[in-house]
């Protein structure tokens, strides 16, 4: 692979590459041709030229030597990206799959299938193609792809991963991906393509160059003329070394680099980039949509509590909770059921509930439980507990009373909203008094109600993320705010916001709510990133600028998205816009270090050349540079600037939590004015060394 | 002594002046403005123009290089013909008269001609008038350029009602007011083209004398700088003594220093004034230049002296007024290299009107090149800078040293330069040719040559320069505000502050940094070798 990225760093050096790619280093491949030419053939009038041969067979390494620093640097780049990408490609290699064909399995290749198709997958086999689980429940490995080395349960409709392995049992999939258009060929298609598509700060910064480049042209072009009818030395070769000198070539050769680099280091946090935009956009990102569940909190809420409404009590609460919850496989319900079980709080009828009709929970309608009419009397007559034996209490009491009159019955569960809406004849101060109870201890109510009436309230508790706090500190830092967006109420909302630091909270929102955010932040003018991973967080992550979607969410999301978490990280993003920061600030850095560098260039190169012209020149010669070596020297450093520099455009520069005046001022320190000094010192010493050697 | 004296008369003028440019740019009105803009209004209706509608950038520009062209067209007819109008002194050849046209149009006043071939009826009709016509129109430029950056979709405004509210409520008052007290100073105005004196030893002397005092006043306010006389502010005439010299300095000055009070009171007033604290300090770095080697003694005026000489030429200059009361022959090379950095830069302070446009790009793209360093993509004012806007500030650059350096060069292979110069070229003849384009292209106007560049070549080519370096200049500028206009604003803090300490000290260094490394070697094998 070593030699792959020397093959393609010389073969960058075709000026036609060059010519598309990169103007700068074109322009210096120009001057080192002229230069070669005038040391083989010498074709220029004598009076152009003043010295030997070998000056400018010398002249012309070090110039060709400086463009291959610089392809150099793009290659070794983009050899990281594609060593990343190669390995996540290995994962989607080619694999045998068992297809589904009339209900019978047909062996074909992986490349074949086509979405919609169904393929059935035993435990040790790769998945072939990121689809659904249809039928069946196993343990998934994604280690390869997320490096999260526990394997994860897939039931149906959960998403899995072309490439991953079933660890346990058997899934059945229906494949939604076509093979070879996954999004990790997206990003191969980033990387490989031979011009990437520029990002709009790109492109300033290209014409910014170029139009420096212009003006020394047409200064040491006319600077030739000059020279040459004051009656002074020109000599070609030397205003070469003093174009390409000015030149930005430090920029101008680790451009491609850094922007490729911002790629790869996206790829080892195991996201995927579908463009280079939205990591840059990323950088300009100045408000953050946040949702609370998952991304600020573990998302994973409990309950630690039953609360009963006057006139209950606690295993009322909890009997009714159980009810409405028999058949809530989230993790909410599952951990309202073992609460209750816990505390012995079973409720009568459990077979009956089990049969029965489930509410499912809708983001619109924001409730869920079951619903049922016991009609087979017969069947169940004897299995019917009788009150004493529930011990007595009212609810089970009147699910029985409700039950023998044939009535129907309705366990419901949901927000306070939600509910007030369903119930009837509550005690709305008591009930709201209590919820804000909950809300104010960092949890979230759940009321239960059976048939209007409200029983009680269970809280929910969802803990902080660890280092939530750090990181939106971090990020709020550098001028970001965040916004969090929950179905909470407002209480509950306001305290997690205050836990976690963050600057607004809208509560009780429905998904269209963040579409709406979204879009309410981006016409004052703001960028917004956002995370999600719902088919209807689809909308807002297309709109939003930086859209980034969790690999576990639907194909939707997915889609809308201009990234992919592959661990489902949410508080990711975070890191997303750090890297989209670094990357802008690592070009303006080297962009102030190459320009200031000049400086000291005019006081290398010009004395050199006009040291017998006129006596400034002497002056100009403040480092008492050897005249003889003085040009090689600064071309020299000109051209080793760049490979030192690589591992700086690959990394990116020190990235602070703090405030942007102090990035500017610190970053203008370092590369402004460290740039005006290090090339003195720096040339002077090559000169010295040069000046023993020769 | 004399600089605090200068400073504190500019700038209390200015500062209330830039409060009026501003109520000028936004169009906020006062009781008698209101009264006057009722009466445009009538003057409007009964011309049949109508209220001025909200022009494009281009409908801008347009209006304004067709102002430019029809004023530039009758100075150079009048010029050609001057032989058959009253008061009549020999016409004009075409190529003078195309240069003095383009010259004066642009706000340049390079003079090829000595101000006394001129007609009392030229010089009147001609130049005075268009003295203010170009600066008028620098100014408007100006205003349409400020008002991109008030609020999104503010409008750029119209061009013919900014111009003549401009010169009408602007430069004619103050030019009156300034012909008054020139006069009172000792400043002729008078339509005779000379008066015949005795000399002490009985012979008769013809002294040309004219409408002096009228031609000072625009000269100076509207960063012109034509002198009446050849030997321009250092005629006695033109300016008889200190308080003239003074006063002629708080003209220059004046416009130049209100704007950024008027940028202050529009677009906050941190900003305005970190604009102007950049401005002095970037004149006071010219200054110090130009005073650190002693210029003279001879060729200097001993009424002013040597640093009398040098703050006139450098304000002169850095207002690229061009109006000298020293000839250049005796600046030190110290003083040379100041006033052509002050061309180079042509914002510290800068012209009427073009000056704030160009510091403003200098700032632009300052927050580009240093910007990407927050981790962001640059803004100006919590606006974003494409690469569009890039690219025309860009440009705005790169024409300035391509039209000093081309036609310099052009100059020495065709052998024009040493027509003028003599064959044996050396570092005093290099500048004097690199100058004269840079004169040119800084739309300056002061110059080595005089009526020694009176030949075809020198008038066509500098009227080229002149002409490019005024217009494409104003219509990338125009553009850039086009595209600032509709632009976004956010309502968060900016993440580098377009104000304070920090922001001084970049804006200046990048200018001067950018500057000096174009200009490096020229300076070098030009003034410095002296």
């Amino acid at each position: 692979m070593k030699e792959n990225v020397l093959l393609q760093s010389v073969a960058k050096l075709d000026p036609r590459y060059l010519a598309k790619n990169n103007l700068v280093m074109l322009m210096v491949e120009i001057g080192f041709a002229i230069v070669l030419t005038t040391a083989l053939f010498p074709l220029i009038p004598a009076e152009f030229i003043r010295r030997g041969s070998s000056f400018y067979l010398q002249l012309a390494i070090i110039l060709i030597a400086t463009v291959w620093f610089a392809t150099f640097s793009e290659a070794v780049a983009e050899y990281q990206a594609k060593a990343r990408v190669d390995f996540l490609r290995t994962l989607e290699r080619e694999v045998l799959a068992r297809k589904m064909v009339d209900g019978k399995e047909v062996i074909v290749k992986s490349s074949m299938l086509k979405p919609g198709d169904e393929v059935t997958v035993y435990s040790g086999e790769i998945i072939p193609v990121d689809g659904l689980v249809s039928k069946g429940v196993a343990f998934v490995d994604q280690s390869m792809i997320t490096g999260e080395s526990n394997p994860v349960v897939k039931e149906k409709n959960g998403h899995v991963m072309g490439g991953t392995r079933v660890a346990t049992d058997k899934l059945v999939i229906e494949i939604t991906a076509e093979a070879g258009k996954s999004f990790l060929d997206q990003m191969v298609g980033l990387i490989e393509s031979a011009t990437r598509p520029k990002t709009k700060n790109e492109i300033a910064l290209m014409t910014l160059l170029s139009g420096l480049s212009v003006i020394f042209i047409t200064v040491v072009g006319s600077l030739l003329f000059f020279a040459h009818f004051l009656g002074y030395d020109v000599d070609i070769a030397m205003l070469i070394a003093l174009l390409v000198a000015l030149l930005p070539t430090t920029i101008g050769g680790l451009l491609p680099a850094i922007g490729v680099a911002g790629i790869t280091r996206l790829g080892k946090d195991n996201i995927i980039a579908k463009s280079g935009k939205g990591i840059e956009a990323a950088g300009d990102c100045d408000v953050l949509v946040l949702d609370k569940t998952g991304t600020i909190t573990e998302g994973c809420r409990g309950a630690i509590q039953f609360i009963p409404m006057q006139n209950y009590t606690e295993g009322d609460v909890g009997q009714a909770a159980y009810a409405g919850s028999i058949h809530d496989n989230t993790h909410e319900g599952k951990s309202i059921i073992a609460l209750a079980e816990e505390k012995g709080f079973i409720p009568p009828l459990v077979e009956k509930m089990l049969v029965a009709k489930q509410i499912e929970f809708s983001a619109e309608t924001r409730f869920s439980g079951i619903e049922f009419v016991a009609r087979k009397r017969a069947r169940v007559e004897k299995s019917v507990p009788t009150v004493a034996e529930t011990g007595a209490s009212k609810v089970a009491k009147m699910l029985l009373d409700l039950d023998k009159a044939d009535k129907e019955i309705r366990i419901l569960k949901g927000s306070i909203d939600a509910m007030l809406k369903m119930v009837k004849d509550v005690n709305e101060a008591e009930l709201r008094f209590k919820a804000q109870e909950i809300s104010l201890n960092q949890g979230t109510p759940l009321i239960i109600a059976i048939n209007k009436e409200v029983i009680g309230l269970v809280f929910l508790k969802d803990s902080l993320k660890k280092n939530i706090r750090e990181k939106i500190n971090e990020i709020k830092a550098t001028g970001i705010t965040t916004v969090m967006i929950t179905g909470d109420n407002s209480v509950t909302a306001q305290v997690i916001a205050k836990e976690a630091n963050i600057d607004q909270s809208i509560a009780e929102a429905v998904p269209a709510d963040k579409l709406k955010k979204v879009e309410e932040e981006q016409s004052k003018g703001h960028v917004v990133g956002m995370v999600g991973d719902g088919t209807n967080d689809a909308p807002a992550l297309a709109k939003a600028d930086i859209g980034l979607a969790m690999n576990s969410g639907t194909a939707a999301a997915k889609e809308a998205a201009n990234m992919i978490d592959l661990d489902s990280d949410p508080s990711k993003i975070l890191h997303v816009v750090k890297l989209g920061k670094q990357k802008l600030m690592t070009r303006g850095a080297i962009t102030t270090f190459s320009i200031t560098n000049d400086i000291a260039k005019y006081f290398t190169i010009l004395p050199a050349i006009f040291v017998n012209d006129s006596p400034i020149f002497a002056a100009l010669n403040v480092m008492q540079l050897s005249t003889e070596t003085a040009v090689l020297s600064t071309l020299i450093f000109n051209a080793i600037v760049i490979p030192l520099l690589i591992p700086l455009a690959l990394k990116g520069i020190k990235f602070a939590s703090e405030s942007p005046q102090r990035t500017f001022i610190k970053n203008m320190l370092i590369y402004g004015i460290g740039g005006t000094i290090l090339p003195f010192i720096a040339i002077k010493g090559i000169d010295v060394l040069l000046s023993a050697l020769v | 002594m004399l600089i605090i004296v200068l400073l504190a008369s500019t700038l209390s003028v200015s500062a209330i002046l830039g409060l009026y440019i501003a109520r000028m740019i936004s169009y906020e009105l006062q009781p008698l403005e209101k009264r006057l803009a009722k009466l445009e209004r009538k003057l409007n209706k009964t011309l049949g123009l109508g209220a001025g509608h909200e022009m494009t950038w281009k409908e801008y520009f347009i209006a304004l290089v067709l102002t430019n062209f029809i004023a530039a067209a009758f100075v150079f007819i009048l010029l050609v013909l001057q032989g058959i109008m009253p008061f009549g002194k020999e016409g004009f050849s075409i190529d003078l008269a195309f240069s003095t046209a383009a010259s004066l149009i642009t706000n340049t006043d390079i003079q090829h001609y000595a101000g006394e071939q001129l007609s009392p009826f030229s010089q009147m009709l001609a130049i005075t008038y268009v003295m203010f016509v170009a600066p008028a129109s620098g100014i408007c430029a100006a205003f349409a350029f400020i008002r991109a950056f008030i609020r999104k979709n503010f409008g750029l405004g119209n061009f013919y009602m900014d111009f003549a509210r401009v010169i009408l409520t602007l430069l004619l008052p103050i030019a009156l007011i300034s012909s008054v007290l020139f006069m009172a100073l000792g400043v002729p105005q008078t339509l005779d083209a000379s008066v015949t004196a005795k000399t002490l030893e009985g012979n008769e002397q013809i002294i040309a004398t004219g409408p002096v005092a009228s031609l000072e006043s625009i000269k100076h306010l509207g960063s012109n700088g034509g002198g009446f006389f050849e030997a321009n502010s250092a005629h006695p005439f033109e300016n008889p003594n200190g308080l003239t010299n003074l006063y002629s300095m708080v003209l220059m000055l004046v416009i130049p220093l209100a704007f950024p009070i008027a940028y202050g009171r529009l677009l906050g007033r941190g900003r305005g004034v970190s604009i102007l604290i950049t401005l002095l300090l970037g004149f006071g770095a010219l200054l110090v230049l130009a005073l650190s080697a002693e210029s003279g003694p001879s060729g200097l005026e001993t009424r002013f002296g040597n640093f009398g000489s040098i703050i006139f030429n450098v304000v002169s200059i850095s207002t690229n007024t061009g109006t000298v009361n020293a000839p250049l022959s005796a600046m030190s090379p110290n003083a040379i290299s100041s006033l052509l950095l002050a061309m180079f830069i042509q914002a510290v302070p800068g012209a009427d009107g073009t000056g704030i446009m160009y510091i403003v790009i200098y700032i632009i793209l300052t927050l580009f090149i240093v910007g990407l360093m927050v981790g962001k993509t640059p803004e100006f004012m919590s606006m974003k800078i494409s690469p569009r806007d890039i690219k025309l500030a860009v440009l705005i650059f790169i024409i300035h040293p391509i039209l000093i350096l081309v036609p310099s060069v052009i100059a020495f292979t065709t052998g024009n330069a040493q027509a003028l110069i003599g064959n044996k070229i050396t570092p005093l003849s290099f500048t004097k040719v690199f100058y004269e384009y840079t004169s040119a292209a800084a739309n300056n106007g002061s110059d080595y040559f005089g009526v020694l560049a009176n030949t075809p070549f020198w008038n066509n080519s500098t009227a080229l320069v002149m002409l490019l370096g005024r217009y494409v200049p104003i219509a990338l500028m125009l553009a850039i505000a086009g595209s600032f206009t509709v632009k976004e604003r956010k309502e968060i803090v900016e993440p580098i502050k377009t104000q304070g300490a920090i922001f001084i000290i970049t804006i200046l260094v990048v200018t001067f940094l950018l500057t000096v490394l174009t200009f490096f070697p020229f300076l070098a094998i030009g003034p410095w070798s002296l």
